[in-house]
């Protein structure tokens, strides 16, 4: 209970700094959202009236507290350019980067570890320092880029997954996968290699430990040791780092979204800082702020179910 | 081996989910082939890829861009149309009849066109259409001549102006053109996200950011069309995966700015067909002077940039030979294009000896050019200030995205930047961006960006608005021609004629569409990336 309201607070407290930092630095930015309305023939008269009809002749203070008073009420304010509610405006895209996100957490995951134990079992052998190489390679591949081959491969040469757009599972479960494929592959391949060397490291670390050696000695299976005894305390880093990369995996998903034709919150957010769309880049930035501390004080909780040492502390 | 059966389980699971749901909802087209594949066959579908989504879809309220035309013109239809010699035509209209002096236009409607929610198009409704465009915060400045809207039967108004205007019917052409029913006009929010008009196409579905489909209007008033049963938008903002995805088969057409796709494309015509765009419609790829501030307010500088400007080093470099060097507005397949006056050719001496003549005077040359940051526009640039440096002329790239780039057009706080313009169906399309009318001081709005302000300019331009004979247009318009030539407000570089249309080859009928009273349409309006009418488009099944 306490733990939860520390964390509360300190949630209103991350709202708070990083939603004034963002008002504080898109409104920096030169320009404002008239001209993207108005268009480039518009005459002054007509941009001075929109910007008092909008309120954007206020000073930058006032429209913070504004804004900020109506999220208190519940009211995340209209977007300036498609005049919809800013809270309409992310749950429509919500789904989408959600997919996403735990899709490509999904393939990094389920892939890391399996290669991060197969390279820890023979450290330093032929496969580890192949799974190695792997990693490199995929680490120092640009998204992009990945993306773009990825395409020319399953999509263009093959033609097994589409090679954009986005099908809501709404609307079809089989299709929705295949759309969301590709993008969750190329979203978590560079998850991957961080996820499989941490793993490595651990486990190689673990596997040294004298518990193991006796439970060598016992006559344990070599993959019982490392599937039921290894691989449970050598996960700490993997957990630590799946909740921290939230915040690069959102990131890549602003690219991915792009590449991919894929109407999620990223997108959204790049669109609305171009056109300079304040009130929606305020609501994706609490949005994507309350989801980074959500998870990190899950990934709280996970430590505890995974090593009984951190719950008895 | 046993330790990969689970993720191999899982794969298998998955594939076998997708190959068991079946058809993807995008479907291909359902129709059935045309007997004939060079006659037009009703049925299918279209799936076609754009680059943006549109801000909104109402005519009267959001802004349009090429691809809000190309979504919106399904649906929503205007009163006037272009042929494919360049004038206008009526569509909606049944004729539109100026008086002698060309101040006032009377507009009839035709008899018989109903929007898709059943209300029969009227005088009333084209009245009050143009009267919410006048008052629209997007209009004021191209509707400044607009005095009064009358009705003057229930099917015709009488639009009176403050000055005769010859070329009024081409702005109807337009988004002020386009009809809308009376709910359209009282809940302006609802009409940005569902648009109802009159076209060949009714709203079905719209996700903002993904996509956008349309479905055959049966009671269309023009007898016999569209095609095609249904038309499905993709917002594709990458222009190399909107590429792979034409190949991969998920969609059947798309626009492109980029010159590699045409040139990839074009020379697979077994597969692909590619449609660019030709004549008033191209736009023309410059480098916008500030006129009014220094360096570039003195003439000799404007034109040793133009001299130092190697127009066919850049058509090379920049447009695989694409596209053709602009010597003005205008290229040269229009009938308004003139070359009176010689735009100033490339010689590096004379670029020289111009640039040494007010260094002398004034000291050295400086001043700084405004650039988009993608690659290719920067590109661009760094050739143009390779060239000029050349000719003694230090230039300073920086880096603004598109909002700030135009804000600081609009207001003068720039010196030089990277513009495409000129793009309009008749050459007074540009009076608001040329005339000194419209030209302000450093720091207020000014819709004539350079600031350029000549007396000869603005007459021919206030001409060619004025005059109904074409002949004195013509001579207007290459005065127009001969000042831009002559004092450089504008250094041209070329006609970008690479704004294209790629299809598979099942797709037909793009850019070969007939008006309403039987004459051949305009193939391909609008920049960067073309649209086009869809009500005559049809699909074979390949």
């Amino acid at each position: 209970m306490i733990l939860a309201v520390n964390r509360l607070i300190r949630l209103m407290v991350v709202l708070l700094v990083v939603t004034f930092l963002s008002y504080l630095l898109l409104n920096f930015l030169p320009g404002d959202p008239v001209t993207q309305i108005l268009g480039i023939s518009a005459t002054e008269e007509a941009r001075a009236q929109l910007r008092a009809d909008m309120g954007l002749d206020q000073p930058l203070m006032v429209r913070y507290a504004d804004w900020l008073g109506g999220l208190l009420t519940g009211d995340w304010g209209t977007s300036y350019i498609s005049r919809v509610p800013v809270a309409d405006e992310l749950i429509e895209r919500l789904p989408v980067t959600l997919e996403l996100l735990v899709a490509a957490q999904l393939v990094a995951l389920g892939l890391a570890i399996p290669v991060g134990v197969a390279a820890a079992r023979r450290a330093g052998g032929a496969l580890d320092q192949a799974l190695t190489a792997m990693s490199f390679a995929l680490l120092s591949t640009p998204v992009f880029v990945l993306g773009v081959l990825l395409i020319l491969v399953f999509a263009v040469t093959w033609q097994i997954v589409p090679a954009t757009g986005w099908t809501p599972i709404s609307v079809d479960l089989g299709w929705n996968l295949t759309s969301v494929l590709l993008p969750a592959v190329t979203l978590g391949c560079g998850q991957l290699a961080v996820y499989a060397r941490l793993l490595r490291a651990d486990l190689i670390a673990t596997l040294q430990e004298d518990y193991i050696t006796l439970a060598r000695a016992r006559g344990l299976s070599p993959r019982r040791i490392l599937w039921r005894h290894a691989l449970r305390p050598s996960a700490i880093s993997l957990i630590t780092a799946v909740g921290l990369n939230l915040g690069a995996l959102i990131g890549g998903t602003v690219i991915i979204e792009t590449l991919f034709g894929l109407p999620g919150i990223g997108r959204l957010i790049v669109d609305s800082i171009f056109s300079r769309d304040y009130l929606t880049v305020q609501g994706g930035v609490v949005l994507i702020s309350v989801g980074y501390v959500l998870v990190n004080f899950l990934v709280d909780v996970v430590y505890a179910v995974v090593d009984p040492r951190i719950r008895r502390a | 081996m046993k330790r990969w059966k689970t993720p191999l389980a899982l794969a298998l699971a998955v594939m076998t989910l997708v190959a068991c749901s079946g058809e993807r909802p995008t479907a291909e087209p359902a129709g059935e082939a045309p007997a004939d594949s060079s006659s037009p066959k009703a049925g299918g579908r279209l799936v076609y890829g754009l680059s943006a989504d549109a801000n909104g879809l109402n005519p009267v309220t959001d802004q349009f861009a090429a691809q809000s035309y190309s979504m919106v013109t399904t649906i929503i239809e205007p009163l006037v149309s272009v042929d494919a010699a360049g004038d206008w035509k009526p569509y909606l209209a049944e004729s539109l009849t100026p008086n002698d002096a060309y101040d006032e236009w009377a507009i009839k409607v035709r008899e018989g066109i109903s929007f898709h929610d059943g209300i029969a198009l009227t005088g009333d409704i084209v009245k009050a259409n143009l009267e919410a465009q006048k008052a629209s915060p997007l209009n004021t400045a191209v509707f400044q001549p607009l005095d009064s809207v009358e009705l003057t039967d229930p099917m015709t108004v009488t639009v009176k102006l403050k000055q005769p205007w010859v070329a009024f019917p081409y702005y109807l052409a337009a988004q002020v053109g386009m009809i809308v029913p009376p709910s359209s006009l009282t809940d302006p929010r609802t009409a940005s996200l569902k648009p109802v008009g009159t076209g060949p196409f009714m709203f079905k579905e719209y996700v903002p950011d993904s996509r956008m489909v349309v479905t055959k209007n049966p009671r269309y008033w023009r007898e016999g069309l569209p095609y095609l049963d249904e038309v499905e938008f993709r917002i594709l903002p990458d222009s190399q995966t909107r590429a792979q995805t034409l190949e991969a088969g998920g969609i059947d057409a798309m626009g492109t700015t980029r010159d590699e796709d045409i040139t990839k494309y074009g020379g697979q015509k077994d597969a692909y067909a590619v449609y660019r765009t030709q004549g008033m419609p191209v736009p023309e790829y410059t480098f916008m002077l500030n006129t009014a501030v220094p360096p570039l307010d003195d003439v000799r500088v404007r034109r040793a940039l133009a001299h130092a400007t190697d127009r066919a080093a850049v058509v090379s470099t920049l447009r695989g030979g694409l596209t053709e060097p602009a010597d003005g507005p205008w290229p040269k397949d229009s009938k308004w294009y003139s070359d009176q006056g010689g735009y100033p050719d490339y010689d590096l001496a004379k670029a020289t000896a111009l640039v040494k003549e007010v260094e002398a005077e004034k000291g050295p040359i400086k001043f700084e050019v405004i650039s988009t940051p993608d690659p290719n526009t920067m590109q661009g640039v760094e050739l143009a200030q390779d060239m000029w440096r050349k000719a003694g002329i230090d230039v300073t790239i920086k880096q603004a995205d598109q909002p700030d780039l135009i804000n600081r057009a609009v207001v003068g706080n720039y010196q030089a930047t990277v513009w495409t313009a000129f793009s309009s169906s008749d050459p007074d399309g540009e009076y608001i961006w040329l005339h000194q009318a419209y030209a302000q001081p450093v720091g207020n709005v000014s819709l004539n960006f350079t600031r350029f302000k000549d007396e000869r300019l603005s007459k021919a331009l206030d001409a060619g608005r004025m005059s109904p004979d074409e002949a004195t247009r013509k001579k207007a318009y290459a005065t127009v021609q001969e000042r831009l030539r002559d004092q450089v407000p504008y250094v041209f570089l070329d006609h970008l004629t690479t704004g294209a249309i790629i299809t598979r080859a099942k797709v037909r009928g793009i850019g070969e569409q007939l008006l309403p009273d039987g004459e051949k349409g305009l193939p391909l309006t609008g920049s960067p990336i073309p649209y086009h009418p869809f009500s005559q488009i049809w699909v074979t099944k390949q």
